[in-house]
């Protein structure tokens, strides 16, 4: 054999290899199937590799979102847009102006004006500078506050669940374009309470008065190419929710509001400034809207430029100081070696995983990061400017200089901002991921549950049997007649099927009882009854007698199946409506809707079935506070979080947890 | 016993029935079809409420409604709506869940017909099918016509699996004046015709009747289709009414995007390359026919079946109905469901398309945050659905021929 191997050099040996490989001899169907096989084979007998792999690589890029590696630096990609090419006119008269403003409003506040009385005020303020202007009175009743009365004071306070003074009154004004027919339009806007005033009651004066000032200001310029809208919204939110919807004609159940008398063209983008401090020293970008949705990155990067180089004024992420270059913020977290923190990968990497984290809070609950959010839901792409409260540098000059610059490059625009990112994650304010950067992390994992969801069905739909070869021929390998005795089985699609839906209505009777007044009034009374009820309510499945005969697939591991598909199936599409709710599903959903299964003792069913059903219910007995914030989001901001939670998410881990209660 | 126990099962049948229509009716007459009226994805330039409406409106007031670019509705709706029918919405709504009880009545009787019994308890089942499936329900309550499409395609088959050809043939011109595309139907219904509808997918053998009996029976179709072309020209008054509504089908003047493939890729079309494609792309939908009526000639039902799916997925101007027809009728085939071979994969395609689409839809139009790629992306992935349902139909009809799967041997396509 080996002396006529050698016979046929070796270049003949491969050349004939590959022929034999490429031209066909024997049955090419026969050679198909076997490739086919083979290739099945190859994959199903790693599947467990494939899947571990992908929930790995998915969580572990996670990890890599904050990596100072990934990422780029932002630009400008609209050219229309310009920033900082302009010189600006607003000097220290115009903030003398403001000074006076904010003296007569501090006489307001201290006069304790109704909302009513103090919108009146600023309407004809603007009025006095010739700017045409008007007032709306708005009241919302929802189940979390019934008001009838009219507020004095807007604060409110957070600890309260009702939150009572949700009527009040906007004052807005409408500078017509000089140069245009006013079919577009820019909106400048300052809530009353500032964002810090959520809390502590903080009022936004001096964002107020800002734009008292500017309205004067920029009255006197002829080049303003769209109406220049400026609205003072009462409260935090709700004001600005009542104008919007007044704006855009939606109306609202539990929203009652009076019309605008004054309206505009299209609103394209908009400002809204927040000063709450004496002074500031740095001006913070908050930016994500209602829904998960964010605004055109060009507004974010204009606003960036403009504010470094012709006000020079630095420019944060939230309110989060760079601790690369504030001695301030340059602090190792107790947690962390100094040593460590100093390595500049490491300090940049926390920064940054700060950003991400924030980020993610502000999205992944749909309410947005401020005032600014209402904007997106009509398509407007805004920003909120927020003068981090400090002893200096900067004041009325630097915001003032900021905001008129950041306006001439939005009256630059020809179109709606398009060009640049809508789908994005700001590690920092001058460097962020792009899609492709962040989106696979949750994708991989939603299709490492898909594999697992499909080995599963292709387990359910095989029995073995083995019984009797075993028992004949035990001198035979049982690996051999094992194989030989694979059969199919039927799977009970129909009834789990039923019993998904079971969990989805459920679902929906869960969130028609939460969003009630009853509810909502006496909610740490009836939190506890309410999770008894429902938790209670897959403990049915242990009356489910096992299903002796071996044709039938057993009924859990088909609900796993269909569960797990599903689950994959809600995240992957989530992503790109709000990634961030999408990654928190993968971490809050993916590894207990994999390991939920069956177990033989009673007493370890019982402790995963708890398990899924406090990572489902939980929230009604440990984040009572967010619930009720949560309904009012969906009440007065219709904010889908609070319905997602209780329609999607709920429902996903209660077939978990039925998953764990049924018999093996 | 036995008379009484049918009986029983019969009346069950109709209570159920009438159960699942007034469920739909209530739905029906909510505030829903207000919202959905003007969506994409539910009603097309041919089918949509609000267009029929205004041509109504014009045809009222002497203004030819074909003169402008609006309407594009066959003169048949809209002589039916201008005088028999008020022009309101909720009575609207009644009559589209009539027309879609109508639809589900007749897959059902459908059904019957194929398993040659008077009834059984599975009748139940494919009605709620066809009027449970929210894409045709979806459609239903935004009124579009395509729901009086399927109705009408349904009643054609029906009809001619009971044997009653002339009705057939009626119902089927009617169809083809509402929408030029279900030409392609003729040849399968034809066949459907001069054959039995049961099941003969297990046996497959040659077609013993001779084609020639199609003849008559294409002609009396011809006829009927002249007849009510001419009835349409005396209500449109004149010719224009034929480039607004069939022309339409052929031309593609409305690129309004929907579920279909062929909006988007005549928005990008260079205008010199347009009479070509729309040549190949109406064209492309006529070389299926033949092919399908020859390979499942002993079971023209099924030809039947599987050129509605080719029509749902390749038709200009698609709504959800027109799959949602193909997808409701693999019901009343449960002898291919065990050779299936990706039935999972299937189901799952669609629920990501089914959700994706209204999600890209939704960044495109209203958030702004997405393109008009995003929707075009989905609609690939729901051909791609579409098509894999379709694909593995044709592979259950034939391979059930071969029989159950026997242990080491492997059935392949050559």
């Amino acid at each position: 054999m080996d002396s006529s191997g050698n016979l046929i050099p070796r270049w003949r040996r491969v050349l004939l290899r590959l022929r034999e490989s490429v031209l066909t001899s024997g049955d090419v169907n026969e050679k198909r199937i076997r490739r086919r096989k083979r290739l099945v084979d190859i994959i199903t007998r790693r599947l467990t590799l494939v899947k571990t792999a992908l929930f790995i690589s998915g969580y572990l890029w996670f990890l890599l979102i904050p990596s100072p590696h990934l990422g780029r630096g932002t630009y400008i990609d609209e050219n229309a847009l310009q920033p900082g090419q302009v010189n600006t006119d607003w000097n220290w008269g115009d903030v003398h102006v403001a000074d006076n403003y904010l003296a007569r409003l501090e006489q307001i506040r201290d006069g304790n004006f109704t909302s009513e009385q103090r919108a009146q005020w600023l309407s004809e303020e603007f009025g006095k500078l010739g700017i045409a202007s008007s007032t709306q009175r708005y009241s919302f009743s929802t189940s979390t506050a019934v008001c009838t009365e009219d507020s004095v004071s807007s604060t409110f306070s957070r600890v309260d669940p009702t939150f009572q003074h949700l009527n009040g009154s906007n004052a807005y004004a409408v500078l017509a374009s000089p140069r245009h027919s006013g079919t577009e339009a820019m909106v400048i806007s300052a809530s009353w309470v500032s964002r810090i005033g959520e809390e502590d009651g903080t009022l936004n004066m001096r964002g107020v008065s800002t734009i008292l000032a500017l309205a004067g200001f920029l009255k006197r310029y002829s080049y303003w190419g769209k109406d220049i809208i400026f609205v003072v919204s009462d409260g935090y939110l709700e004001g600005m929710q009542a104008w919007l919807g007044a704006y855009h004609g939606v109306s609202q159940s539990g929203l009652s509001r009076e019309p605008l008398k004054l309206t505009s063209g299209v609103i394209w983008t908009a400002l809204n400034i927040d000063y709450p401090g004496h002074s500031f020293s740095h001006l913070g970008v908050f930016f994500e809207g209602l829904n998960g949705r964010m605004p055109n990155q060009d507004l974010i990067n204009s606003f960036d430029r403009i504010a470094r180089y012709t006000a020079g004024v630095p420019v944060t992420l939230y309110e989060h100081l760079d601790p690369r270059e504030e001695p301030a913020a340059n602090k190792s977290p107790s947690w962390l070696p100094q040593a460590l923190y100093n390595i500049s990968e490491v300090k940049s990497y926390l920064y940054q995983a700060k950003n991400v984290v924030r980020h993610m809070k502000y999205q992944a609950n749909g309410r947005g990061s401020g005032v600014h959010g209402l904007f997106h839901q009509f398509r407007i792409d805004a920003i909120t400017l927020f003068a981090l409260p400090a002893t200096g540098p900067h004041g009325f000059h630097a915001i003032g200089r900021t905001i008129e610059s950041t306006l001439r490059t939005m009256n630059n625009l020809l179109e709606r901002l398009h060009a640049s990112f809508f789908f994005y994650i700001m590690t920092g304010p001058q460097r962020f991921l792009k899609i492709g950067f962040y989106l696979p992390s949750a994708i991989l994992i939603s299709m490492g549950m898909m594999f697992h969801g499909l080995s599963a069905w292709v387990d359910a739909g095989w029995v073995q049997e083995n019984i009797d070869y075993e028992a004949s021929e035990p001198k035979k390998p049982t690996t051999y007649s094992q194989k030989q005795t694979w059969k199919r089985r039927r799977r009970p699609v129909i009834s789990v099927l039923c019993i998904m839906i079971a969990t989805h209505l459920l679902g929906i009777i869960l969130f028609s009882l939460v969003s009630s007044t009853l509810f909502m009034e006496n909610y740490k009374v009836l939190s506890p009854i309410v999770f008894t009820a429902f938790a209670s309510v897959p403990l049915l499945a242990l009356q489910i007698s096992p299903i002796s005969n071996p044709d039938i697939a057993p009924i859990f591991l088909v609900l796993k199946v269909l569960n797990l598909c599903f689950a994959s199936t809600v995240i992957s599409i989530i992503t790109l409506l709000n990634f961030s709710l999408a990654a928190s599903l993968t971490v809050l959903v993916g590894m207990p809707l994999v390991f939920s299964s069956p177990s033989v003792s009673l007493h370890w069913r019982l402790m995963k079935f708890a398990g899924c059903v406090n990572l489902g219910l939980g929230w009604l007995l440990f984040c009572q506070g967010e619930m009720v914030q949560a309904v009012w989001n969906w009440e007065v901001l219709t904010v889908w979080f609070a319905p997602f939670i209780c329609i999607v998410y709920l429902p996903l881990l209660l077939q978990a947890s039925v998953t764990c209660l049924l018999p093996p | 016993m036995a008379s009484k126990s049918t009986r029983t099962t019969f009346s069950n049948f109709q209570a159920s029935f009438l159960a699942l229509t007034a469920v739909r009716l209530w739905i029906s007459l909510t505030d829903l079809s207000i919202t959905l009226k003007h969506d994409h994805q539910l009603s097309s330039p041919l089918t949509s409420f609000s267009q029929l409406q205004e041509g109504i409106y014009l045809f009222k007031h002497d203004i030819d409604p074909y003169s402008g670019g609006s309407f594009r509705h066959s003169p048949i709706l809209l002589s039916f709506f201008a005088t028999i029918l008020p022009n309101s919405r909720k009575l609207a709504s009644v009559l589209w869940t009539l027309i879609d009880a109508a639809g589900a009545w007749s897959l059902v009787q459908i059904w019957r017909s194929r398993q040659n019994v008077i009834s059984s308890p599975w009748d139940i089942l494919i009605a709620s099918l066809y009027l449970l499936n929210p894409y045709i329900f979806l459609p239903s309550l935004a009124l579009s016509t395509s729901s009086f499409e399927n109705t009408l395609m349904l009643l054609s088959i029906m009809l001619a699996s009971q044997g009653r050809a002339s009705a057939s043939l009626l119902a089927l011109s009617l169809l083809l004046h509402l929408s030029l595309s279900s030409i392609v139907m003729l040849l399968p219904i034809l066949l459907l015709l001069i054959n039995d509808p049961h099941s003969h997918l297990a046996s497959p053998k040659p077609m013993a009747n001779s084609l020639r009996k199609m003849v008559p029976l294409f002609g009396e179709f011809t006829v009927y289709t002249g007849i009510l072309t001419i009835l349409s020209t005396i209500v449109a008054g004149s010719w224009a009414w034929i480039p607004q509504t069939w022309g339409a089908t052929l031309t593609l003047p409305d690129l309004t995007p929907n579920t279909g493939l062929w909006w988007y890729f005549f928005t990008e079309m260079f205008d010199h390359f347009r009479p070509f494609f729309l040549m190949v792309f109406s064209v492309h939908l006529l070389i299926y026919v033949v092919p399908t009526c020859i390979k499942f000639q002993h079971d023209p039902l099924y030809a039947t079946f599987i050129m509605l799916g080719i029509l749902g997925t390749f038709k200009p101007y698609t709504t959800l109905s027109d799959p949602g027809l193909f997808l409701s009728m693999i019901a009343i085939f449960p002898e291919t469901y065990p050779y299936l071979r990706h039935p999972i994969v299937t189901a799952l395609l669609h629920l990501h398309s089914a959700l994706l689409m209204p999600l890209f839809h939704h960044l495109w139009l209203t958030q702004g945050t997405g393109n008009a790629n995003f929707f075009y992306a989905t609609t690939l992935v729901f051909a791609c659905s579409n098509g894999a349902a379709l694909v593995d139909s044709i592979w259950a009809g034939l391979r059930i021929a071969i029989g159950p799967p026997v242990d080491n041997y492997t059935v392949v396509q050559e």
